[in-house]
C-alpha cells in the first residue's frame, strides 16, 4: 500500500481503493502525537488521520475539496481538546505557518502543552472562546478560524471571533453538534437555523454532514468578505 | 522573517502562561473529585474481587459463604479463620497451600476496605473545612459525589435546585427528553442514596429528593459565599419532615 497526494493541500491519502485513509506528513518525524499509525514512503513519514476521531478528516472524506487551510497559514483553533486534530493542522501549515490552539479545560491543556513542546508551531492557550478580549494579546490575525466547541451559543461565539481575529478573505470553519444546541430538535432543523445565522455575516462555500463518522454533526466552511 | 519572530515570541509567551494557568487551576475541588472517584473505583474493585473470593471459598466452606451475605463481613470472617466447618459440609478439605491462596486474596480485599475508610475520613475532613453546611446534610460520600457531578463548589452553588435533584440521573433525563416523555422522567439521581430515602414511603421519594435538593442548594450557596454555618438548622428542617437519620 502506498501514500499519494490528495486533492487537498498537504493532505495525503492511501492508494488502497477499498478503504480511503487520510494522512499528513509528520512535522516531527520519529514522534507520534497521540498513538496514530505511521506509514513511511520514500523516507517521508506520514501520520494516519482517522475520521472517527477528527471532524476535519470526516469533512474531507465526505467530499470537501477546499478546507481553506494551506501551508504557511496562521490558524486560530477554538476547542482544541488534547490536540488530535490540531496536530494534523500543524502538519498542514508546516514550519512556515502557525496554530493558536485554545481550550477552556485545564485537564486537556496538560496534554496539549506536552504536544506543543514537540511541535513548535502550536501555541497552547487556556481561555474561554466566549471572551475574545481575554486572549486577544495572545494571538495574531488569522488566515483561518476553526471552531469545534460544545456550547449552546456556539454560533454567537464563532461570529464574535471571526470579527475579532479573522482577516478579510479568510476562511472560517464551524463544526456543529446538533445535540449541543437542542437535544430534542431534529438535527436538520438545527443545521438550517445555523446556516441562516451564518449567512448574514459570511459566505458559505461548503456544508456537509459528517455521517457516518460522526452522527448528527455537520461542518460549515465559510469565507469572510 | 518578521512573522517568524512573532511566532516564536507568542509561542514562548503562551507556553509559559498556560503552564502557570494549569498549575493554578489545581484546587480543593479537584482533590475532592479525585478522592471520591477513587472511592468509586475501590467499591467496584472490592465488589468484583469479593465475588471471586466467594466462589473460591465456597469450594472449601459453602455453608459459611451462603450464610454471610455482606461482602465486608464475609472477608473479615475468612481472614479470622475461627469458623468451624459443619461435619456434613459440602466443602472439601483444603491443603494448606490451597487455602493460603484464598487467604491472600481476602487480605488484599480487606486492605481495599481500609483504604476506603481512609478516604472517607479524608473527605470528611476536607468537606468539613470547605463546605460544612453541605456536609451536615449529605455526609462525605454523597456530598463529594455531588461535587463530582457539578464540577466544583461554585458550580454546585449556582445550579438550580431542580438540577441538583437530578445530578447523577443525566442518562435517564436524556432518555426522557429524547423520547419526548415516553420514557419516565427521573425523580432523583445521587440523592436516591441519601439515608432519608430509606425513611420515607416510595411515593414520597420525589418529594424528599426535592426538599433535600433545596436545602443542599441553600447550603452550597452559604458555603461558597462563606456565610454563617447553617448545617444543623437545615438538617433539622429536613428531619422534621421525614425523620432523623444517622
Ligand atoms: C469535541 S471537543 C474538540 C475536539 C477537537 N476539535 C478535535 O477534533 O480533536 C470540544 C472542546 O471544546 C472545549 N470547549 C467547550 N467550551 C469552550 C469554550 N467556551 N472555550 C474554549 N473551549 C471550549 C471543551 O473543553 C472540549 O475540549
Amino acid at each position: 500500500m502506498g501514500v499519494r497526494k490528495s486533492k487537498i493541500f498537504e493532505v495525503y491519502e492511501s492508494d488502497d481503493f477499498r478503504k480511503r485513509k487520510l494522512y499528513t506528513a509528520n512535522l516531527v518525524p520519529g514522534k507520534k502525537a497521540y498513538g496514530e499509525n505511521i506509514a513511511v514512503q520514500d523516507g517521508i513519514e506520514y501520520r494516519e488521520w482517522d475520521a472517527g476521531s477528527s471532524k476535519l478528516a470526516s469533512l474531507i472524506l465526505n467530499g470537501c475539496t477546499n478546507t481553506g487551510i494551506r501551508n504557511g497559514d496562521v490558524v486560530l483553533y477554538l476547542g482544541s481538546s488534547t490536540g488530535t486534530t490540531v496536530s494534523h493542522v500543524s502538519d498542514i501549515v508546516g514550519k512556515e505557518g502557525f496554530v493558536f490552539a485554545l481550550d477552556v479545560a485545564p485537564r486537556v491543556m496538560r496534554d496539549l502543552v506536552f504536544m506543543c513542546e514537540d511541535r513548535k508551531n502550536i501555541a497552547p492557550i487556556l481561555a474561554d472562546a466566549n471572551k475574545p478580549d481575554s486572549f486577544k494579546d495572545r494571538v495574531m490575525e488569522a488566515d483561518v478560524l476553526y471552531q469545534d466547541i460544545a456550547q449552546k451559543n456556539q454560533v454567537e461565539i464563532f461570529l464574535k471571533n471571526v470579527k475579532a481575529f479573522l482577516k478579510k478573505g479568510g476562511y472560517a470553519l464551524l463544526a456543529v453538534k446538533a445535540r449541543n444546541i437542542d437535544v430534542t430538535r431534529n438535527p436538520k432543523d438545527i443545521f438550517r437555523q445555523v446556516r441562516a445565522e451564518l449567512e448574514s455575516h459570511l459566505t458559505i462555500i461548503d456544508f456537509r454532514t459528517l455521517d457516518p463518522y460522526q452522527r448528527d454533526h455537520c461542518m460549515f466552511v465559510c469565507k469572510r468578505q | 522573517m518578521e512573522r517568524k519572530k512573532d511566532f516564536e515570541a507568542l509561542y514562548r509567551k503562551n507556553l509559559e502562561l498556560t503552564k502557570k494557568q494549569v498549575r493554578e487551576a489545581v484546587n480543593e475541588d479537584l482533590l475532592i473529585i479525585q478522592a471520591i472517584s477513587s472511592v468509586g473505583d475501590i467499591d467496584k474493585t472490592a465488589n468484583l474481587l469479593s465475588k471471586r473470593l466467594r466462589e473460591w471459598f465456597a469450594l472449601y466452606n459453602p455453608e459459611l459463604e451462603h450464610r454471610v451475605k455482606e461482602h465486608e463481613e464475609f472477608v473479615k470472617l475468612v481472614i479470622a479463620q475461627n469458623e468451624k466447618k459443619a461435619d456434613d459440609s459440602m466443602g472439601k478439605s483444603f491443603e494448606k497451600e490451597d487455602f493460603g491462596q484464598i487467604l491472600s486474596l481476602a487480605g488484599h480485599i480487606n486492605s481495599l476496605y481500609e483504604l476506603r475508610q481512609q478516604y472517607f475520613n479524608y473527605l470528611e475532613k476536607i468537606l468539613k473545612k470547605y463546605c460544612p453546611s453541605v456536609l451536615a446534610i449529605t455526609g462525605p460520600i454523597i456530598g463529594a459525589k455531588l461535587f463530582g457531578h457539578a464540577g466544583s463548589l461554585r458550580k454546585l452553588a449556582v445550579l438550580p435546585s431542580s438540577t441538583i435533584q437530578l445530578l447523577g440521573a443525566e442518562k435517564a433525563l436524556f432518555r426522557h427528553l429524547q423520547t419526548r416523555g415516553r420514557a419516565k422522567s427521573p425523580k432523583h439521581g445521587i440523592l436516591s442514596q441519601h439515608p432519608v430515602m430509606g425513611k420515607v414511603k416510595f411515593k414520597e421519594h420525589g418529594k424528599a429528593a426535592r426538599v433535600l435538593a433545596d436545602k443542599i442548594s441553600l447550603a452550597a450557596r452559604i458555603d461558597y459565599f462563606k456565610g454563617q454555618y447553617a448545617g444543623d438548622k437545615l438538617r433539622k428542617e429536613i428531619e422534621e419532615k421525614f425523620g432523623k437519620w444517622e
